[in-house]
């Protein structure tokens, strides 16, 4: 088989040394790290990603797959930085300030990084001013927020009032999520997107930096 | 007719003259209504309770589940808190690594139930008597180990994983079995099983590790003449057929988060729905009205001559006029 289709499915096996095995062999082969990424690896994840959209694939299934594709991609980073290369764009995420579940948005954090974006991962109860100099000093492409509660999802509001008034509004795309989370708050609030799984988040992230 | 008649009727499908109900209180609601959880409980006293343990040993718990800052449990896991009024979470587990496998701590504390002050606890009230324990071996798992670690352990499923799960679930249920022979109505445990939309693992995958621990459990209980009770947050549409199928009397679940219409149309009549009131959309944002109607069609769904207890959670976000507004609907105030 050749070699990109067997890392291609040892990714969606979620096999990590067989993950870093086959990528060790392909860089000494001469395949191209980008083709590795862009060729096998994103693929791999997207179809993870569709295949928990289909109720096939569940969070433990998700993590492995995120676990592989980190272990190929420690080989890969370094010699795509050496490169200049650029991904498919730089993502804040964290979860808003007064809530410390961090689990659903540490799931889309490995999606978004195994679909091609950079991210820049917060932690939990973060407050409105740390996501606005995050997204300022990073030049965000997207700003992705979490809230488990429904006494926290408010500050989501605030925070967006806070990253126009930095006027930063323009240059970052706004996508939430979260259990209390819905589409119609996501409007009411200003959002651009709202993903309500882990498996949609990517290509939620996808739509917007290509509107950007 | 008492209230332990009543419940009774409702778990064995026998035309209880109205719905038992129960209001689950968390420190939040103490904190930021207490007027209101006074008079809800004046109003609407609940049928159901549940027992203290009366532990005759001290259980080794540093600080509060509930307050802000840090909680040390019984097995030795480290609760954080950002605040007041809700429950806080593991950051740092005490087994995050599998080398520190030998410094599980099983809480043989929680086995020294007082019996004999439990039964009187019993026998002293009319009311329908839960046991005052909740083992909830999946959420302990994660409590010892870390959620993403035990996400990623069912996959790879190495042997440390049996030995601790053996562990957790022989303790358990040595804890029911104490439990079982008091002289309480129902043992009840607890696992969050479900996303917003689909189960957390696959159904195959809880049908092979988690099904028959919990038909254990059941047995436990069933073999000493209690009902079972169990929670579980979110989707778990999927499991729901193999709750039926090893015994589980009443579940506590989401019932929302999948619909009461399609969950009555599969399970009304074979399982007990032990609420609940949507408290995602409906208790923090809904209107009287929309209160109002959604007990309307829990009762058309789910109600089969019982089935049905009239449970509700009074917790971060909820309105209190909604949650008077759920019990005035469910007594047909």
């Amino acid at each position: 088989m050749d070699i990109k289709n067997r890392l291609f499915d040892a990714v969606i096996a979620g096999d990590a040394p067989l993950v870093e095995q086959i990528t060790r062999q392909a860089l000494e082969d001469d395949v191209s790290p980008e083709a590795l990424v862009n060729e096998s690896m994103i693929p791999a994840m997207d179809s993870v990603g569709e295949r928990f959209q289909a109720g096939e694939f569940f969070i433990p299934e998700l993590m492995i797959a995120a676990r592989a594709m980190k272990a190929g991609m420690a080989l890969i980073r370094p010699l795509l930085a050496a490169r200049g290369a650029r991904s498919a764009g730089r993502v804040v995420i964290g979860t808003v300030f007064g809530d410390q579940h961090d689990i659903g948005k540490n799931l889309v954090a490995s999606m978004l990084e195994g679909g091609g974006f950079e991210v820049i991962d917060l932690g939990f109860d973060v407050a409105p001013q740390s996501f606005v100099q995050a997204v300022s000093e990073h030049r965000a492409d997207i700003l992705g927020m979490s809230a488990l509660l429904t006494t926290t999802m408010p500050a989501m509001r605030q925070i967006i009032d806070e990253i126009e008034a930095a006027d930063l509004r323009a240059m970052t795309k706004i996508m939430i999520g979260g259990a209390p989370i819905t589409q119609r708050f996501a409007d009411e609030i200003g959002a651009d997107g709202y993903a309500d799984n882990a498996g949609s988040a990517v290509s939620m992230a996808r739509s917007l930096a290509a509107g950007l | 007719m008492t209230p332990r008649e009543l419940v009774t009727r409702t778990l064995e499908f026998d035309s209880p003259p109205r719905l038992a109900r129960q209001l689950w209180v968390l420190p939040w609601a103490v904190q930021h209504f207490p007027e209101a959880v006074a008079e809800l409980a004046e109003r609407f006293p609940d049928d159901l309770i549940s027992s203290p343990a009366f532990y005759t040993a001290e259980l080794p718990v540093r600080g509060d589940r509930h307050a802000k800052g840090t909680c040390v449990d019984e097995w030795g896991c480290t609760f954080e808190n950002l605040a007041d009024g809700i429950i806080g979470e593991v950051k740092r587990p005490v087994l995050a690594e599998w080398s520190d496998l030998d410094r599980l701590r099983i809480p043989v504390e929680r086995l020294t139930v007082d019996r004999g002050r439990v039964n009187t606890f019993c026998r002293q009230t009319d009311r329908f008597v839960l046991a005052g324990t909740v083992p909830r071996i999946f959420e302990r798992l994660q409590f010892l180990r870390g959620s993403e670690n035990v996400f990623c352990d069912l996959m790879d499923q190495p042997q440390e994983l049996r030995c601790l799960i053996d562990r957790i679930h022989e303790f358990y249920l040595k804890e029911l079995s104490v439990w079982a022979a008091t002289e309480v109505d129902a043992l009840y445990i607890m696992d969050d099983w479900g996303g917003q939309q689909a189960m957390l693992i696959s159904p195959v995958l809880w049908r092979s590790i988690f099904k028959p621990l919990y038909a254990e459990y059941i047995n436990v209980a069933h073999g000493r003449g209690k009902y079972f009770f169990m929670h579980s947050d979110g989707y778990i549409l999927d499991i729901l057929p193999d709750l039926v199928d090893i015994g589980v009397d009443a579940i506590n679940a989401q019932i929302f988060c999948m619909g009461p219409e399609r969950l009555g149309g599969q399970f009304a009549g074979t399982i007990t729905f032990w609420g609940e009131m949507d408290r995602q959309q409906l208790l923090p944002r809904g209107s009287r009205d929309d209160i109002r109607e959604a007990v309307g069609r829990m009762r058309e769904t789910l109600y089969r001559d019982g089935g049905l207890i009239a449970q509700c959670e009074f917790g971060p976000g909820a309105n209190p006029e909604n949650v008077f507004a759920f019990f005035e609907a469910c007594t047909n105030e």
